[in-house]
């Protein structure tokens, strides 16, 4: 009976879970107290494992609060269905997507509603970087300095004209790699704890 | 429509990489995916990237499940979305299976806190350079 809740309960995360990663949490938190999977206080752990480890957010937090209620096969059902749903309603859209766009490509409506369409999914992420400027992401000024580092190495690529396969391109690609910043900043990071 | 088909096990490993780089949750992945999908393999062209973004934000579900859904079956279909589906959750079940198991003292080492104290604005600043790259793509 617990696994067949926990797959029904996630698959209806994943019906109802529009809004990605944190709208999500807060459904999982719901069905979470309701079946008393785990405590309010062991949740929050769990939120903060889950952000700072590989992987969606949605998807770490199904997986360990379906391994605190069943141990493996829980995560793994829980797992499945928050991905289940996902995977009916996107290969629908994507068919719907494809057929729209090979019908309607050169209509003027369409081509305008795809560009207001991305002006604010550019906005959205804009949004998304100013709600992650918490006080607990950037406590003192090393934050912000590593904020304007990476920011001004990811955008160089944009504003500093390079032929590809020159040298000049070759670094700007590497400083402006999201895994080797990531990578270096840990590593920085590491250092500084055992100095 | 796509001249450059991939096999399914770059697909896989492409969307292993960025489940396995990708933290702090959809938004996070942006700049890797844009990375390799985008710049590396030209699957996408900027302006379908910002489209598949919409779609992948607008259904229900993980975005980052969702934009691999969406890339999966442009390019192989299901096949390509199993490979992609499969490559973005492996990272999240593995790891998650294996600090829920034997590292659940995980997040109170001060070690990790210094490692993810450096890497915390470094993501965010990810996403919003993410936001100039794509800017001027909007039409």
């Amino acid at each position: 009976m617990l696994y067949l809740q926990l797959f029904l309960s996630f698959l209806k995360i994943g019906f109802l879970g529009f809004g990605g990663g944190m709208a999500i949490i807060s459904l999982i938190q719901q069905e979470v107290l309701r079946y008393g999977w785990a405590t309010e206080q062991e949740f929050v752990d769990m939120v903060a494992i889950s952000q700072v480890t590989p992987g969606p957010i949605g998807m770490n937090c199904a997986t360990y609060v379906g391994y605190t209620a069943g141990g493996v096969w829980g995560s793994l059902l829980a797992s499945a269905g928050i991905v289940l749903p996902s995977l009916l309603i996107m290969t629908v859209v994507c068919r719907l997507y494809d057929r729209i766009r090979n019908r309607w490509q050169d209509n003027k409506v369409f081509i305008w509603v795809m560009r207001i369409v991305r002006c604010m999914v550019v906005l959205l992420i804009a949004h998304a970087a100013v709600t992650l400027m918490t006080p607990a992401s950037f406590p003192d000024a090393a934050s912000w300095i590593i904020f304007g580092v990476v920011f001004v190495c990811s955008i160089l690529p944009v504003f500093v004209p390079s032929a590809p396969g020159t040298r000049l391109r070759r670094t700007l690609d590497a400083v402006s790699h999201p895994i080797y910043i990531i990578l270096f900043f840990g590593a920085a990071g590491l250092v500084k704890y055992f100095l | 429509m796509n001249a450059n088909k991939p096999q399914l096990g770059t697909l896989f490993l492409t969307y292993l990489k960025i489940g396995t780089f990708t933290i702090g949750g959809g938004y996070a992945m942006l700049a890797l995916v844009q990375r390799e999908v985008v710049d590396k393999y030209h699957w996408l062209d900027e302006k379908e990237f910002l489209n598949m973004m919409a779609l992948a934000q607008a259904a229900p579900g993980l975005i980052a499940v969702n934009s691999a859904i969406f890339l999966g079956h442009r390019l192989c279909g299901w096949r390509g979305v199993a490979a992609c589906v499969a490559g973005a959750v492996l990272p999240s079940v593995v790891v998650i299976l294996l600090i829920a198991m034997f590292f659940s003292q995980y997040k109170s080492l001060p070690a990790v806190e210094a490692v993810f104290k450096f890497i915390r604005p470094a993501v965010v600043a990810l996403i919003a350079a993410t936001v100039v790259r794509l800017a001027k793509h909007i039409r």
